[in-house]
């Protein structure tokens, strides 16, 4: 027995103007990617003389099966790979394992490591003392060098701090009274109430390891270490002289051109942050006010 | 501007602090030889690895070194460069651009090698000039770099591709070689085709400085004196673009010709890609471009508008009413191989360099009945695809060159795709055959990177660009010229002015 509720002429109004304000500002968002993904698959000659605008034009696959055999492409997906999964446990096990602590009230000196936390967070040491200290340790051209720097995000360390705060003590008490030690109370009883923060900041975790083009730039060298940021990058730089080496070469393909390589190139690319969205969604939402609120 | 600035001192004051740390000079100046030594280069950066290309094992093979290859990143490129060579990189050589080598030089970080290339690379000594070699020294003879300089001396960078077959249908039978030609051509397509296609499109706004700025066309410039931003009169004076003669008649020209409808509406607005998109979607009749141009928008062409390579034709640089035309050699140093002081192989390095030249054709171009065959007339023909495949990337592992006969070798490159082939045998071979008292010296073209020009030049380019866009689409006019020079001068023009006179007057003074 459902009641139809009658909005009355002014919410009406208000709910079309919402919808057509939100139905434009989604649009903004997704033809531009829809552009690309068309021009993507799109014949190249289409493509040149611009006449794909959000459907791909004579359809055709070789231009990203050309970026995934023929350029490092994958190479680079896999570093990147490496370098978010590695990255973000690390930094969730340090992160965890400095918050833990400094959210305990009876931890000796918690004052003032918290305060070299908060004087980290502002003043930054810079980038040249940084690159001396990487070079230092032998990390040049390594994962480590693209994943150490961020090992601990002291802001994300904070939003777990202050959760932790906010967990009731008598749950760690009784854990406590039970025997258990502090490992087994922050991995059995306080990680496991934790699941929202920790879900949130990995994911933010994630997302400053997989968009981190400068660090992977700085401290990289070698091509077989580039990251998919930098690859990327170097693929909208060089692609018209791909293009144009692939003219007149044996590997000729008539629907490779400068503007499809790079919108294959980047239509590749977001597939892994396009894949793992729909998992990670509602912890973005949280994200935003998880851990802000103590108690 | 001020961010930029910043940005240099900075890299500067990094790299001194980074030599002062990292001083000791490694001794690399006795020759080890090939096998037992592996050389350490870095790059330019490009979207291959130069150590998987076929190149590294043609270069292996004929000089006996192993070397490994590595690339400076797309963008932040000064900063990785800079960084790298303070905190003690162990690269034996660097390809470096003019800006780059300067930023090394003067803060101490580089080898000299003048000994080195007296023992080890004569070849590369002989093939240079000597403007070539004095580009690449300081003021007491020390050479801190080997220069490479850009192999076709007179080439027609920028001209406009145009549509034949439409302008055949339209009643022209010639293409125009003089401005008034050029206009009477744009008015009769006009008359003829009224607003089915775009008469002109441009500009072709193809690099990020130099000529490659410009929103008027090289090829249209020329036609009024104007051939560079930074000009030099016959009394050795330096003047800016908006001081030339022509000047005004030009910026009148192009407002002519917005208001005649001849030119493309969105001039002001397009960018090298939105021209080309227009030519090959069969949108506009004739275009502004560069070689580059073509070979992306000429295959398009002929896939989609149905027509041949014959439906095509070319616009050169243009004469003006009087007869003259200045349109700028392309003779400039561009790029420095530099050995850093830490380097513990210079002496094998410049040995290297030095094979490499000895075997300059081989290594550049290929093996003649394999990678290319002359033709009648002596120039190099490449055989596809074997020529794209093989030394299609050679141009990266290139440190130096014999000038003269580089100039030769060269063209077969261009020559590997036939639509940049057609553009550069109908505007740069037919203007260097038929007129090539058109092309002028480019007054800086051994100038290193100097302070106040880094500095304020991209600013002035775009203040000069924005000016001539409003007096094209009738915002502003040529009346309004001291609005333009007050702000020439609060970007530091007169500076730049006053550095490159000294550097005119020091260079070509004690010549």
């Amino acid at each position: 027995m459902h009641k139809k509720i009658k909005l009355s002429k002014s919410n009406l109004l208000l709910k079309v103007v919402a919808y057509v304000v939100m139905g434009l500002l989604a649009a903004m968002a997704i033809l531009p990617c829809l552009h690309i993904i068309s021009k993507a698959f799109s014949r190249g000659a289409d493509v040149t003389a611009g006449n794909v605008v959000f459907w791909p034009k004579g359809f055709q696959l070789e231009t990203v099966w050309y970026v995934l055999t023929k350029t490092p492409f994958l190479n680079a997906l896999k570093n990147s790979l490496i370098v978010t999964i590695g990255g973000t446990a690390i930094s969730m096990f340090t992160t965890i394992t400095t918050a833990y602590p400094l959210s305990k009230p009876s931890f000796q000196g918690r004052k003032v490591f918290t305060l070299l936390y908060v004087i980290s967070m502002v003043f930054f040491g810079g980038m040249i003392p940084a690159y001396m200290v990487v070079r230092t340790l032998g990390l040049i051209d390594t994962y480590a060098a693209c994943i150490l720097p961020f090992a601990i995000v002291q802001f994300n360390m904070f939003i777990v701090k202050n959760y932790f705060e906010g967990l009731p003590e008598e749950v760690e008490e009784s854990a406590w009274l039970d025997g258990a030690g502090d490992i087994r109370t922050l991995t059995r009883i306080v990680c496991p109430m934790s699941t929202p923060v920790l879900a949130t900041v990995s994911l933010l975790y994630a997302i400053t390891y997989w968009n981190n083009y400068f660090h992977a730039m700085m401290y990289t060298k070698s091509a077989g270490m580039q990251t998919m940021q930098v690859y990327l990058y170097n693929i909208i730089n060089n692609s018209q002289e791909f293009a144009e080496n692939l003219a007149s070469g044996s590997g000729f393909m008539a629907n490779i051109t400068s503007e499809g390589l790079v919108a294959a190139t980047v239509t590749l690319s977001i597939i892994p942050i396009v894949l793992l969205y729909p998992f990670v969604a509602r912890f973005m939402v949280q994200g935003i006010t998880v851990g802000s609120v103590k108690g | 501007m001020r961010k930029r600035q910043a940005a240099t001192g900075l890299l500067c004051g990094v790299l001194a602090a980074g030599m002062l740390a990292c001083n000791a000079q490694a001794d690399g100046s006795e020759l080890k030889g090939p096998g037992n030594v592996t050389i350490k280069r870095l790059g330019y950066n490009v979207a291959f690895d130069p150590n998987a290309d076929v190149m590294a094992d043609v270069i292996k093979d004929t000089t006996g070194y192993d070397a490994e290859y590595y690339v400076l990143p797309a963008e932040n490129t000064d900063e990785k460069l800079v960084m790298e060579v303070a905190g003690g990189a162990d690269y034996d050589c660097i390809q470096v651009s003019p800006n780059q080598f300067q930023i090394l030089m003067s803060q101490g970080a580089l080898l000299g090698l003048n000994d080195l290339l007296d023992t080890y690379g004569q070849d590369i000594k002989n093939g240079m000039s000597e403007d070539t070699w004095r580009a690449a020294s300081d003021s007491d003879g020390t050479i801190y770099g080997i220069p490479y300089k850009y192999p076709y001396d007179q080439e027609v960078q920028g001209f406009m591709a145009c549509r034949w077959d439409l302008m055949q249908a339209a009643g022209i039978t010639e293409i125009p070689k003089t401005i008034d030609e050029f206009h009477d051509c744009l008015v009769k397509l006009k008359d003829y085709y009224g607003d089915q296609y775009i008469i002109f499109s441009g500009p072709y706004l193809s690099g990020s400085e130099g000529n490659g700025t410009w929103v008027v066309p090289e090829s249209l410039a020329c036609a009024f004196g104007i051939y560079s931003d930074w000009m030099v009169d016959e009394d050795g004076s330096v003047y800016y673009m908006t001081e030339a003669d022509g000047f005004k008649d030009m910026v009148e020209f192009l407002s002519k010709c917005n208001e005649e409808g001849l030119i493309d509406p969105d001039w002001v607005v397009n960018s090298a890609s939105t021209v080309c998109e227009k030519f090959s979607g069969g949108k506009s009749i004739i275009t502004s471009i560069n070689r580059n141009g073509l070979g992306t928008t000429v295959p398009a062409m002929l896939e989609t508008l149905g027509i041949s390579m014959d439906d095509l034709n070319y616009i050169g640089a243009l004469k003006g009413s009087d007869g003259t035309c200045k349109f700028m050699k392309t003779e400039a140093v561009n790029q420095y191989t530099v050995i850093l002081k830490s380097s513990e192989n210079a002496a094998d390095v410049v040995n290297w360099i030095n094979l490499k030249e000895q075997n300059q054709l081989f290594i550049n171009i290929g093996e003649e009945g394999v990678h290319f065959n002359y033709a009648e007339d002596g120039s190099i023909e490449p055989i596809n695809p074997i020529f794209a495949d093989e030394r299609g990337n050679s141009y990266w592992y290139i440190d130096s060159t014999n000038e003269e006969e580089f100039k030769k070798e060269w063209p077969a490159r261009v020559r590997k795709s036939e639509a940049q082939w057609a553009g550069f045998e109908a505007v740069t071979i037919k203007a260097n055959e038929e007129t090539p008292e058109i092309f002028v010296d480019n007054p800086f073209a051994f100038k290193p990177a100097t302070e106040k020009y880094s500095k304020y030049n991209t600013a002035l380019s775009n203040s000069l660009n924005d000016f001539i866009l409003q007096i094209i689409s009738g915002t502003k006019s040529y009346d309004d010229l001291e609005t333009f020079q007050s702000d020439f001068e609060a970007k530091g023009g007169e500076e730049v002015r006053t550095e490159l006179q000294d550097w005119y007057q020091s260079f070509y003074g004690n010549k």
